[in-house]
């Protein structure tokens, strides 16, 4: 690595990672007055009061919200993606712009009109978080399984069947494997999506849906709180970062084979 | 683990195609035999291949396997493995895995699939390389590895799609020698698709042509060169010599005279004289034995073989000039300008009907390197 491949990568680390250096020390400190450069007194604080405005409950929804519609973002991307690749789609460009369409608009304005709609329809605040936070994922599984099934080559699915394969076996066996790298990067951007949603579930959810970013934005609105905000944030960073490499590790075994 | 395989009138028509793909086709492949399907590019032969495996469906005709019709039965459930050129190990598998694949979706245990599989890796040659990943084999490996797979199948028919053909020439030659040993010691019934003639005459009992979709000739190797069925055949199996005339009570009448043919034909007809170059013979000039004389005009080196032009005078008229094709050893070649004796093997001479176009006067019939002048 040259030596200003170095300087760059250190940049770079440094802009990802300093803004969470005080997000980190705010995270165990009970007192850190201005100028100190470090907390003057260290605690646990944030994190008893976090847990007390049911940071753990978020969590766990978050968690479920974000897995449920990766749950359904997914296999509907990777279906997209496949007759797309495939050219099985009639208009296939209209078709992809379409899917798109939630990814251009700004979503506020598509939840306010939404969230009119789903509560005149008498649909279910979790449901129309799902269906709404699904439909904004969906874009980006396409995109990443369009892009895998572009260089994906059918014929082993041939030769599987000739060889005596049925087709969930196919599908067990060969398809899925193939293409698993993939399907692990699409479910993670959906599972983002989802987790880091804030307006959909606020409108939608109308309060009732309290997840982390839900409960993050209104410990931030307040004022002399700033441990626990730090601390729901760290909980909001840790486990996609931990997801995140757990699927680095994933695919990029996958690519070693 | 072999049956017979029987195709009847096998139809595709592809929708936007001007012409059938593969039209009413019909063959036959005896249980442990093989049978090259030999055409060119875009004859159909890969159609007729995933048409048997039932990757397609036929827009008519039959495919049957030890006398059951396959009509309506799904790829997996037919008996048919299709090797394609590429050899299409799975990935994600390795080596033993890969031949393991078609024991494990018959849902025999793990440990059993991979103990049966090795059998079949060691019959290939490649039992050191049970824990390797495909993407570390070089290519004769991997073909090798497809083709323990296909074995370890245990398939009623192996279909195998030009699985040689991106191969280089020494590793193609021991593949050549593998499915020899291969067949030999399991006896599977083979289906090959190839456009390589040399590929059709190593591996397989009897060679069928293709020619745009049909096939036009259904023979061993030795009766295909020596006695195409048509001109298309001739030309296809690179036969040069190709002397329009007539035929009447057992000889041929053309621009190089009268030739006496093998066998006494009926009537009088249009008919071309076609005779393999490597049966052509090139002797001294005055021999007795020779039936024609010329003047070599050509004589282009392959290798250990040497094609030779040889203009022909003579014949009925003086100014007749044709060309003899003879592909002799290349140590005794002769040189550009020497007058040199043509001998044409009486049992080696082949005559085919010709249309009324072809047999216009002075009509050259169109083969590689053949140009015919008019008397």
């Amino acid at each position: 690595m040259t030596l200003r491949r170095r300087i760059g990568l250190v940049l770079v680390a440094v802009l990802l990672l300093a803004p969470l250096i005080p997000v980190l020390g705010w995270g165990f400190a009970e007192r850190w007055p201005y100028p100190a450069v470090t907390p003057t007194r260290w605690g646990f604080g944030g994190w008893a009061a976090a847990w007390s405005q049911g940071a753990g409950p978020a969590v766990w929804r978050s968690l479920g919200l974000g897995l449920l519609v990766a749950a359904i973002a997914t296999p509907a991307g990777a279906a997209a993606g496949r007759a797309l690749a495939l050219g099985r789609v009639p208009f296939p460009r209209l078709v992809t712009a379409i899917l798109f369409i939630p990814v251009a608009v700004p979503p506020f304005a598509v939840v306010m009109g939404l969230g009119t709609v789903s509560l005149r329809a008498g649909v279910p605040g979790l449901l129309a978080v799902v269906a709404v936070l699904v439909v904004a994922a969906i874009p980006y599984t396409t995109y990443v399984m369009r892009a895998a099934y572009a260089s994906y080559d059918t014929a082993y699915e041939d030769t599987a069947r000739t060889l005596g394969a049925r087709r969930r076996d196919v599908l067990r066996r060969v398809h899925l494997p193939l293409v698993a790298p993939a399907i692990t990067a699409s479910a993670f951007l959906a599972f983002l999506v989802a987790w880091s949603d804030y307006v959909v579930t606020l409108v939608l959810g109308a309060g009732r849906t309290v997840t982390l970013p839900l409960l993050l934005g209104a410990s931030a609105a307040g004022s002399g709180n700033d441990p626990t905000v730090a601390v729901l944030a760290i909980l909001a960073i840790v486990p996609p970062t931990l997801l995140l490499l757990t699927v680095t590790r994933f695919t990029r075994r996958k690519g070693a084979q | 683990m072999s049956a017979p395989l029987s195709i009847r009138g096998l139809t595709r028509h592809f929708p936007g195609s001007a012409t059938p793909t593969v039209e009413g086709l019909d063959l036959e492949v005896p249980a442990g035999g093989c049978v090259a399907l030999l055409g060119p590019s875009g004859s159909g032969k890969s159609t007729v291949l995933r048409l048997v495996a039932g990757l397609d469906t036929p827009d008519g005709g039959d495919v049957a396997v030890d006398g059951r019709s396959l009509a309506g039965v799904p790829t997996e459930g037919r008996r048919t493995v299709l090797v394609f050129q590429k050899p299409r190990l799975f990935p994600h598998l390795d080596v033993l895995d890969n031949v393991a694949f078609p024991l494990a979706v018959t849902g025999l245990r793990r440990r059993e699939a991979r103990r049966d599989a090795t059998r079949f890796l060691e019959l290939v040659g490649l039992g050191d390389f049970s824990r390797r990943r495909p993407g570390t084999l070089s290519g004769g490996q991997e073909q090798r590895v497809a083709l323990a797979r296909a074995l370890a199948a245990r398939a009623d028919v192996i279909l195998l799609d030009e699985p040689f053909s991106a191969l280089d020439p020494a590793v193609r030659a021991e593949m050549h020698t593998l499915l020899t040993e291969l067949r030999a010691a399991v006896e599977p019934t083979i289906l090959l698709v190839t456009h390589d003639r040399h590929e059709a005459a190593v591996l397989a009992d009897t060679v069928a042509v293709l020619l745009d979709g049909r096939i036009a000739q259904h023979d061993t190797v030795s009766v295909l060169h020596a006695q195409p069925s048509s001109l298309a055949v001739n030309a296809f199996l690179g036969g040069r010599n190709v002397i329009p005339g007539h035929v009447s009570r057992g000889f041929h009448r053309s621009a190089l005279g009268v030739l006496e043919l093998p066998r006494v034909t009926a009537g009088e007809s249009p008919a071309a004289l076609v005779i393999r170059q490597e049966s052509v013979r090139l002797t001294a000039r005055g021999d007795s034995a020779a039936d024609l004389t010329g003047t070599v005009v050509s004589a282009v080196d392959q290798g250990p073989r040497a094609l030779v032009e040889v203009e022909i005078q003579g014949g009925p008229s003086e100014t007749s000039i044709s060309l003899i094709v003879a592909e002799v050893g290349g140590w005794a070649a002769p040189h550009v300008g020497d007058a040199v004796g043509v001998v044409l093997p009486l049992e080696q001479r082949h005559v085919l009907a010709l249309g009324q176009d072809d047999a216009g006067p002075g009509a050259a019939v169109a083969a590689p390197g053949i140009s015919l002048g008019a008397g």
